[in-house]
């Protein structure tokens, strides 16, 4: 998507202007300049929208596993989890303590970055606080004090749900670990040359798998959502204990605050670029694959 | 493109009077065709904007960490008891150990400590090479630099940091010269310096600070973050407060830093890295670098339509 | 060069457990009945959310099946190029019953389909020989209450990322299954004579032509098949994938994977595009 609409008249016009006001110095200002992370084109998405942004913001927090937590066992490693949600928790209540102190309403672009270690989980969530310039909150007075949203949507993709009418209330997440399940010697041998399912495996990573995605919908239900978008799901061995696995799903849950989801109706275009025919020939081959963001 | 930063590693030779860079550089800025850093898109949305290119210009920087290098005390880990002192104003917490006398070896006594020294020279460092980067813009009767490509290094093993700069000068076609005769700059370049102008901000500086926090833990940070059993430490998860107070700390300094800079104008763009370096028994050192545009509002916004969106067929 | 045919039609997917309706893990039916209280969940992202709601659809839930599936050794003849069956037979079930549970989780749900299917293969250190498949998407409904089900009465499902999807539904035509064919091939090693033969030439190998020919050949064939089971009028984006998984350089499995559509009787609502260009990197 690119800014709308005619240029401005004269580029040239505005760089001299900018270029001579720096030429006089400054006169002292006690404004507490805002510090953003946001590209230009999202920060003034985030203007056409009617918000604007505040600080950078952060919340980080270290949470220790207890010992002996990954030696390999049975079933669900529930100690994990649990160390691995309230890192997410704290981290994300130190965010929204740094958010509340610069007056904004809500994070957008919260990047979130999650390391499991073998004694601690650390979890890393930095965004740009934001504000609607008019002081309205959709979601209505009293829930903008309370607690300020976070979500990892861009500003721009944030722009799109509140013209849609729906509003982020929250970062949903969830997270379960499993040991892998043993096989006896005696049917690990009968099974060699057979194509067969293995039983035991499959329960044990589809249920550790829905299980992060149950607790991300509670998680989601917790802060009033009514829905949760773009979610993330990872999961793989851990680096320290190949016989544990982790999945962990996050995705930004959303409320519809207009009476109805408002249409887009959006504008079909088809662009003359020559970067058009390569893509076409890649996703033959099998590179672009059937999603395009 | 020149060639490896290491050629021109801060040696400077008695070259030109007061400036001190190094003797190849002045020769190049000396010659009249210019180079310039712009792919051809961004050297394209220059000449829409007014400005002209007329040099590639770099600065460059190596610092000796004295409290860093190989055989400092500081790295053998010694305890704050001997070597830091009290800096007024810089961040500093302690933590004391809630069991009574356990043994010799245990940490009964814990401190996150912030590390001017640490942050200063890196200042140091990094203020000289954008320093002089800014002079060889001068040299060539510049206003400006944009597309500044900024990189910090360490050279492994030997204490030793590099700073390097990069960026293209240009002019304003009929513009005054900066105030004070220093050029501004940005990290921007083509359409997005373009839609930042057209948005009302005027680029001032690059600008970026580094927070530096070192972590000597004391003995519940020591056990929960070595695995240690026994003695009151709990079966369930623990919040590792010592840690986590001083990863949230890094980062507010260094907001805290760049903020000082600022004087009021805005940063645009900012990118924060953390580096974190384990030590044994729990300790820690956390760097936290922020960098970003300093910019400065200099109309009020138009009224921006939101865009039409659109599908494409492709 | 033998040539399997009596292995063309691959067979229906036996499941250990005895396979059939309902053999989801607990945790799935607490998570999908949560969902069916009105919470919805979907890895769409927004511009595709936007989209879907465009078509006249609402995400239900986020979906996903899984099957972790010992292959077999197969012994093959180092010197010639044949299809080896049962990694066929095992490649095809493994994915089949994934997607099977990913449709009964949609179907538990009341979708009309499931779309950004994604369907992927993890290798775990502890499974010899053994491998993960997994199908994932975001069931739909219809917000109007038409049924788009498929001829087989069974929720759509389609790898059509939310544009394509609506950009189809657009063309008065409707997703039906994602139909996909495999085969896994066993390239010839050349004996050491024709090697030297030809080293240093510019020349075509024969051998390798054949074999890759007929290999990808055996899978769209079976795509295709399984497409003229439900009665499609055609299959959109396909997508033909060569992966060596385990097995070394010599054994490719193909797998051949495209929506299949059929017309409704809605006229083509696309309207006419702009043209633009871009100036954007």
């Amino acid at each position: 998507m690119s800014i709308d609409g005619a240029t401005t008249p004269d580029v040239r016009a505005e760089m001299l202007k900018g270029a001579q006001s720096l030429a006089t110095p400054a006169p002292p200002s006690n404004a507490r300049g805002i510090t953003s992370d946001l590209s230009v084109d999202e920060a003034l998405l985030l203007h056409a929208a009617g918000w604007e942004p505040l600080d950078l913001v952060c919340g980080v927090a270290v949470v220790s596993v207890p010992v002996g937590v990954w030696n390999w066992g049975r079933g669900a490693i529930s100690l994990a989890s649990d160390a691995h949600d309230a890192a997410v928790d704290q981290a994300a209540r130190q965010l929204r303590g740094e958010c509340s102190k610069v007056h904004g309403h809500g994070v957008v672009g919260v990047r979130v970055e999650v390391a499991v270690r073998t004694h601690h989980i650390d979890v890393e969530l930095v965004g740009t606080a934001v504000r609607p310039m008019d002081g309205k909150d959709p979601r209505g007075a009293d829930a903008a004090q309370a607690m300020p949203f976070v979500s990892d949507l861009s500003a721009r993709d944030f722009t799109l749900l509140q013209r849609a009418g729906w509003i982020p209330v929250g970062l949903a997440f969830g997270a379960s670990f499993v040991y892998a399940p043993r096989r006896t010697a005696g049917a690990a041998m009968k099974q060699t040359t057979q194509n067969v399912e293995l039983t035991n495996y499959t329960q044990a990573m589809y249920s550790a798998r829905e299980s992060a995605m149950e607790k991300m919908q509670r998680s989601a239900l917790q802060v009033g959502g009514q829905g949760v978008v773009e979610v993330k799901v990872t999961e793989g061995p851990m680096s320290f204990a190949r016989h544990a696995v982790g999945f962990t799903a996050w995705g930004t849950a959303v409320r519809l605050m207009a009476d109805a989801h408002q249409f887009v109706r959006p504008e079909v275009v088809l662009p003359l670029d020559d970067a058009v025919v390569t893509f076409e020939a890649e996703s033959l081959r099998g590179g672009g694959g059937g999603r395009r963001r | 493109m020149r060639g490896e930063p290491g050629s021109g590693a801060g040696a400077t030779t008695g070259g030109g009077a007061a400036s001190d860079l190094p003797e190849a550089a002045v020769r190049r800025l000396e010659s009249t065709a210019f180079s310039s850093g712009l792919t051809v898109p961004d050297f394209a949305a220059c000449l829409d904007m007014g400005l002209q290119p007329v040099a590639l210009v770099q600065g460059f920087c190596v610092m000796q960490w004295g409290w860093y290098g190989p055989g400092s005390g500081y790295m053998r880990g010694m305890s704050p008891y001997s070597g830091g002192e009290q800096t007024p104003g810089a961040y500093s917490e302690i933590y004391r150990c809630p069991h009574g006398y356990v043994s010799n070896e245990h940490r009964m006594w814990g401190q996150n400590l912030e590390q001017p020294w640490v942050e200063g020279a890196w200042a140091q460092g990094y203020g000289a090479a954008y320093s002089r980067m800014l002079e060889e813009a001068g040299t060539h009767g510049a206003h400006g630099v944009i597309g500044v490509v900024d990189r910090v290094s360490n050279v492994a093993d030997t204490g030793t940091t590099e700073f390097h700069f990069l960026g293209t000068a240009v002019t304003v076609e009929g513009g005054p010269p900066p105030a004070g005769g220093v050029p501004w700059s940005t990290y921007l370049a083509g359409q997005r310096l373009t839609k930042s102008i057209e948005a009302g901000f005027m680029p001032v500086a690059v600008v970026a600070a580094l927070a530096s926090v070192r972590v000597w833990a004391y003995c519940m940070t020591e056990y929960y973050m070595e695995g240690t059993m026994g003695w009151g430490v709990p079966g369930e998860p623990r919040l590792v407060e010592q840690v986590s107070k001083a990863h949230m700390a890094v980062r507010q300094l260094a907001r805290k830093h760049v903020r000082q800079q600022l004087a009021g104008d805005e940063l645009h763009g900012a990118t924060i890295d953390v580096v974190t370096r384990e030590l044994s028994q729990g300790d820690e050192v956390v760097d936290c670098t922020l960098r970003g545009n300093r910019v400065r509002r200099f109309k009020d916004f138009d009224q921006v339509v939101l865009p039409r969106p659109t599908v494409r067929l492709a | 060069m033998t040539e399997q045919t009596a292995q063309s039609e691959p067979q229906p997917p036996q499941s250990a457990t005895g396979g059939g309706a309902h053999d989801l893990p607990k945790d799935a039916a607490h998570r999908l009945e949560e969902l069916e209280h009105g919470l919805f969940t979907s890895d769409l992202s927004v511009n595709e959310f936007l989209l879907v709601k465009e078509a006249g659809f609402h995400p239900l839930g986020f979906v996903m099946g899984s099957s972790i599936y010992h292959i077999g050794i197969q012994t093959r003849k180092w010197g010639e190029s044949q299809e080896l069956a049962k990694l066929t037979e095992a490649m095809y079930t493994a994915r089949e019953l994934a997607m099977n549970r990913m449709e009964e989780e949609a179907e538990e749900l009341g979708a009309d389909g499931v779309v950004g299917v994604r369907l992927d293969v993890n290798y775990y250190e502890w499974g010899n020989d053994s491998a993960e498949f997994i199908a994932f998407g975001t069931a739909v409904k219809a917000e109007d209450g038409t049924s788009y089900r498929n001829a087989l009465g069974k929720p759509f499902t389609s790898d059509l990322s939310g544009q394509d999807f609506w950009t189809l539904m657009q063309t008065g035509h409707v997703p039906q299954a994602l139909v996909m064919g495999t085969c896994v091939f066993h390239i010839a090693h050349r004996k050491l004579t024709q090697a030297l033969g030809s080293m240093g030439q510019n020349v075509e190998l024969p051998n390798f032509t054949q074999a890759l020919y007929e290999a990808r050949e055996l899978a769209m064939t079976r795509m295709q098949d399984e497409a003229g089971r439900l009665n499609a009028s055609g299959i959109v984006g396909v997508r033909l994938e060569e992966k060596s998984h385990q097995w070394g350089s010599h054994t490719i499995e193909f797998l051949a994977l495209g929506t299949a559509v059929t017309k409704t009787s809605g006229e083509v609502t696309l309207p006419k595009p702009t043209t633009i260009i871009s100036l954007d990197n």
